[in-house]
């Protein structure tokens, strides 16, 4: 399983402009990927309301983890995109 | 009521800010409903609504379960007077981007308040059962009632 750990960048947190767009980037991979909060809770990253469920703000560790083909492209791209303050774009 | 959390869904919306036979002609025009009962609740001034407006054009706010979740930019945060939740239903549905959206929630949130409300809106939400029951209630308490239970959720 290919899984990675990563720091919120959005100056508001995974809400929602920021968690529209990474649902939507999870759902493109094509990969079912597993977004996980760092209290343990854990959702299809490709669902919004999942997302949202977490509430998790800016500066907290998500860990991302795949399975199977593509795994680890997946959660590359998915990983940059949370590297990013979305709120600006 | 129960006391305690301080945050409560519920807390934050007036039973005058529920509104549970709505028409709107388009998204845009739902989003100026709900951006006038936010207004009439004395949480925004006037500009946030286009702030709303703004944010829709971006990024739409359908969040899935015939649900979307209107709420201003960042920069419009500033016309947030308190916050305040405001729940719109449409018996017949809005055409909101290709989507078909029976109950709109209008968020008025200063600093990062709206992290925890959309966590505990989106825990009722992802029961498939609490969302069919808000998009088919028709009295002020079915809305209290299911918004009151992601309290419980959240105090595991």
């Amino acid at each position: 399983m290919a899984e990675r750990t990563v720091t919120v960048a959005s100056s508001v947190g995974l809400h929602a402009r920021p968690a529209s767009l990474f649902s939507q980037a999870a759902a493109k991979t094509g990969v079912p990927v597993t977004l996980t909060s760092a209290a343990g809770k854990s959702v299809n990253a490709a669902s919004i309301l999942g997302v949202l469920s977490l509430g998790i703000g800016h500066g907290e560790e998500v860990t991302l983890s795949a399975e199977g083909d593509g795994a680890d492209a997946a959660l590359d791209s998915l990983v940059e995109l949370l590297n990013t303050d979305l709120d600006k774009q | 009521m129960t006391d305690g959390s301080p945050a409560a869904l519920t807390d934050l919306i007036a039973p005058e800010s529920i509104r549970l036979d709505e028409r709107a002609a388009s998204r845009d025009d739902a989003i100026r409903q709900v951006g006038q009962v936010l207004l009439e609740a004395g949480a925004i001034e006037e500009s946030y609504v286009d702030a709303m407006l703004e944010r829709e054009n971006s990024v739409s706010t359908f969040v899935g379960e015939g649900v979307a979740i209107p709420h201003g930019t960042l920069a419009g945060k500033e016309s947030v007077k308190k916050d305040a939740l405001v729940v719109l239903r449409y018996p017949e549905g809005i055409d909101w981007d290709g989507n078909d959206v029976r109950v709109a929630i209008g968020i008025a949130a200063k600093g990062n308040g709206h992290i925890a409300l959309l966590s505990q809106l989106a825990t009722v939400l992802l029961d498939p059962e609490k969302a069919e029951a808000l998009r088919n209630a028709t009295t002020n308490d079915e809305v209290y009632a299911l918004l009151e239970s992601s309290d419980e959720d959240d105090a595991e």
